[in-house]
């Protein structure tokens, strides 16, 4: 059992890492969740991952919660609490702009799914360039990934969460505390089929936003 | 790593328990939904029960023979399981029986956002909160042990945040169930309500085991105290006096502590000079602590989600005493400076402005605020089915029947109920008005009859809820022959909680010896007059079948059945073939204005249907008037 006492040493703050995820259900962001716990874990680092169980449907809003290096540690990040925000879908990003530490990195990859509202012409939908009004706003240090940028694998687009991740281990925060080739073998193995597009994803979300900086 | 929910029953499996039953409801369901595929001994039981009562008292037969037994359920499903429970718990038992309720602070689910914690003071029942997923593994342990050492029920309450999160927990071997021998006790007095007599022994018993469980818990120190040294650096650096602080936390909240203390300290705060006492099992109330904490502090600052139960506890022990210093909490007006609040969640705020609060530290207020604007830009996403859901057609024949029968929807009241048939109030449906509780559609209707709605009624449920509790209203609506339709949206699966099974559930799905119960029997043998089974997918002849059933008297039932679409796509199966004719489509939009499809997007020249998506249902085929859109219906 963890027995909270205020006697236990302090760590310095700079060994937690807290991690924010958004996007919209089927595009892969609890997947993104767990391929970074499980490298946590595989290097020895605390992790708590608290994904939203919504509806075995696609479509929905979906949000994830890491926090690493604590042994104690409540599922919920604070207000203003992430050291990164990982955002797959451009108006959901926006939900996680209150959650953004001041300074903290926010990787926002630019695929935008229209809700039936917005695609009948009943409901707006925020422009780009709103949602990066509101990000750097914040204090954020905006990382925008082009899914134009996905490269092809036999002719189809790689997957965009494993691009996505790539882009996360390519200059953010997130590298100093996990391994960007450990990830990278992570996400080789993890899959027996796929494990050809899957590296070509990881490796090329990597390059994109090491080049972009 | 695991989650809240499967520390629950691997700390079951270690403790050897012989019987699990439960009912699935977010966020518990996933404690027997691990059970359920595991390779257990056969020496177990593990079951989805009919619904929270039922399992309830399959667990407590268990018990009663002297075995463990695991029961588990949301916070909801307590209210349905209660009418046994609290008898359950005036009787007693000779073996154990642990119930885990998840309790959904911040509603991520949907249902009344309430505290279960009632029940246990209600019922006298001891209630262990652990803060965390491991410790969730060791204490669902010791539940079973307190139980089995006082006889009484015992609650282990959890909420979403850590039912639902994963972390790494050291997980031992499970143990199995004890070779115990049955015990069949005959006591009336123990086992029985029926007399003065027994009943208020049974209260007597009853304050006496929980009493008890009291003095267990404090023999395992359960309850966490830690006083800060007498002299502190705080006091011998100050001239003034500072403020003692003690911290009370429970559940969850402890969690938060160490993360909002080192916040806190960055403002003045010196975290050895703080004493805690962290609740672990909220119920009985840990008094003896509560007041060794009074006496060695002047100001308390009371944390824990929800209700103010512990905090009003503090306050009586503080009067008790004499208790001259602060309390601060829910009761101090503490919402409205520190986010102390009876609704949603705690986390590190609460902790940090609460000690703000508590020593007048110069907390920043928009500490923890964040940019809020940024959210009201975004774009509405309403949950609504999944391509290919049955519901669907269902909600579209109710919708196109009333427009034959020339009736307004706001006019023709159709009641819901729990789980994905809820869908049909969203968009583009507008079907169904309301939503109580499991099973409540059905009578609820006939309230609105017999309050003179001169239009049809109709009542919405789906297949596991109306076995759930939908029956006995269908009993008392056949009784008293009221004039109302029942619609049953039957796909096979308790499907908006992860696809469970339940009794209407095809027979090769059901657990080895168990078997399928028809709804379409059990509707007959009820005596309904005017039944129906329809397709869902059939559009023109469901809705010709709702029309006719809302012109007959008398109570109707029409049985809308097909497959939940997830569940069959996963078998690898399609209800039919469909393509667009990008020639004759005119981007109308009927098909999604009127299906609110998923799998349907808007493309330059004409709509667009994702493959990976669509199951071939067809409805979208069925309302395109120009033809647009081809379909080809899988030969049964």
């Amino acid at each position: 059992m963890n027995h909270a006492t205020p006697n236990t040493q302090h760590v310095s703050p700079s060994e937690f890492y807290d991690i924010y995820l958004v996007g919209v259900g089927g595009q892969g962001v609890l997947t993104i969740g767990d391929l970074i716990a499980e490298a946590a874990m595989r290097a020895s680092i605390p992790v708590s991952f608290y994904p939203t169980k919504g509806m075995a449907q696609r479509g929905g809003a979906v949000k994830a919660r890491l926090r690493l290096g604590r042994e104690t540690v409540g599922a919920n990040i604070a207000e203003k609490g992430a050291d990164l925000v990982i955002a797959m879908e451009v108006s959901e990003a926006l939900k996680a702009v209150r959650f953004i530490k001041p300074g903290g990195d926010f990787v926002l990859y630019g695929h935008v799914w229209p809700p039936t509202a917005v695609m009948l012409g009943k409901a707006p939908y925020p422009e780009l360039e709103q949602v990066l009004e509101q990000v750097r706003g914040a204090g954020a240090v905006v990382r925008y990934l082009d899914p134009e940028r996905r490269p092809l694998h036999e002719g189809a687009p790689v997957p965009a969460n494993i691009f996505v991740l790539g882009a996360a281990l390519g200059g953010t925060g997130l590298d100093g505390l996990l391994d960007p080739a450990a990830v990278q073998e992570l996400v080789r193995t993890r899959w027996t089929r796929g494990a050809k597009q899957n590296t070509l994803a990881f490796e090329a979300g990597l390059k994109t936003m090491k080049n972009d900086q | 790593m695991i989650t809240g929910n499967e520390a629950i029953v691997l700390g079951a499996l270690r403790a050897g328990v012989k019987v699990a039953a439960g009912y699935p409801g977010t966020p518990s369901s996933g404690a027997l939904g691990y059970l359920l595929k595991m390779d257990l001994d056969d020496r177990r039981h593990v079951e989805w029960s009919t619904n929270e009562k039922v399992a309830l008292e399959v667990a407590t037969g268990a018990a009663w023979a002297g075995q463990r037994a695991l029961c588990t359920m949301k916070m909801s499903g307590v209210n349905v399981a209660y009418d046994s429970l609290i008898s359950v718990a005036y009787s007693g038992f000779r073996g154990s029986l642990v119930v885990y309720v998840a309790d959904d602070p911040g509603t991520s689910a949907g249902m009344c956002e309430q505290d279960s914690r009632g029940f246990a003071i209600m019922s006298d029942m001891p209630m262990l909160e652990p803060a965390s997923v491991a410790e969730a593994y060791e204490l669902v342990q010791v539940a079973f042990d307190l139980s089995e050492r006082t006889g009484t029920p015992v609650f282990v309450r959890l909420v979403t945040a850590i039912s639902n999160a994963h972390a790494p927990v050291a997980v031992e071997k499970p143990v199995p169930p004890a070779e115990r021998d049955v015990v069949l006790e005959r006591d009336i007095t123990k086992y029985t309500k029926a007399g003065a007599v027994i009943c208020t022994t049974q209260h007597r018993d009853l304050i006496a085991r929980l009493e008890r469980a009291g003095e267990l818990i404090r023999e395992l120190g359960l309850n966490q105290l830690h006083l800060a040294p007498a002299n502190t650096k705080h006091e011998t650096r100050s001239t003034q006096h500072a403020p003692r602080l003690g911290i009370i936390a429970s559940g969850v909240v402890s969690a938060y502590l160490d993360e909002g203390l080192e916040i806190a300290a960055r403002y003045g705060l010196d975290p050895d000079a703080v004493s805690i006492l962290r609740i672990v099992a909220t119920h009985p109330f840990p008094a003896e602590e509560v007041r060794t904490l009074l006496g060695h502090c002047d100001t308390v600052l009371v944390l824990e989600e929800l209700e103010p139960h512990i905090e009003r506890g503090v306050v009586v022990e503080a009067h008790r005493l004499g208790f001259q210093g602060r309390i601060v909490g829910k009761l101090d007006g503490g919402q409205a400076v520190a986010g102390l609040s009876r609704i949603g969640e705690y986390g590190v705020e609460q902790v940090v402005h609460g000690i703000g609060q508590a020593l007048d530290l110069p907390i920043p207020d928009g500490l923890f605020r964040g940019k809020a604007e940024a959210e009201s830009l975004a774009a509405q996403r309403p949950i609504t089915c999944c391509a290919g859901c049955p519901h669907r057609g269902t909600y579209m024949a109710i919708n196109q029947a009333l427009k034959a029968l020339k009736l307004k929807k706001d006019d023709v009241m159709v009641t819901g109920d729990i789980g994905c048939t809820i869908l049909g109030m969203n968009p583009p449906f507008y079907t169904i008005w309301n939503e109580i509780s499991m099973g409540a559609s059905v009578s609820l209707a006939q309230g609105f009859v017999y309050a003179g709605v001169q239009t049809p009624v109709i009542a919405t449920i789906g297949d596991s809820t109306f076995f759930h509790n939908g029956v006995p209203g269908l009993i008392n609506a056949v009784q008293h022959q009221v004039n109302m339709t029942l619609i049953i949206m039957d796909n096979g699966w308790t499907a908006m909680t992860g696809m469970q099974v339940n009794p209407g559930t095809a027979e090769p799905f059901q657990a080895p010896g168990s078997h399928r119960v028809d709804i379409a029997r059990l509707v007959e043998g009820l005596g309904v007059e005017h039944f129906f089974v329809i397709d869902p997918f059939q559009f023109d002849e469901s809705t010709a079948t709702i029309q006719r059933a809302l012109t007959l008297p008398g109570v109707k039932v029409v049985l809308s059945r097909q497959e939940c679409a997830i569940q069959a796509q996963r078998r690898g199966l399609t209800a039919g073939e469909v393509h667009v004719n990008p020639d004759n489509c005119i981007l109308c939009k009927q098909c999604i204005t009127v299906t609110g499809c998923p799998a349907i997007t808007l493309g330059e020249e004409s709509i667009l249907i994702d493959p990976a998506l669509c199951y071939g249902c067809g409805l979208c085929a069925q309302v395109c008037k120009f033809e647009a859109i081809e379909f080809e219906r899988e030969a049964a």
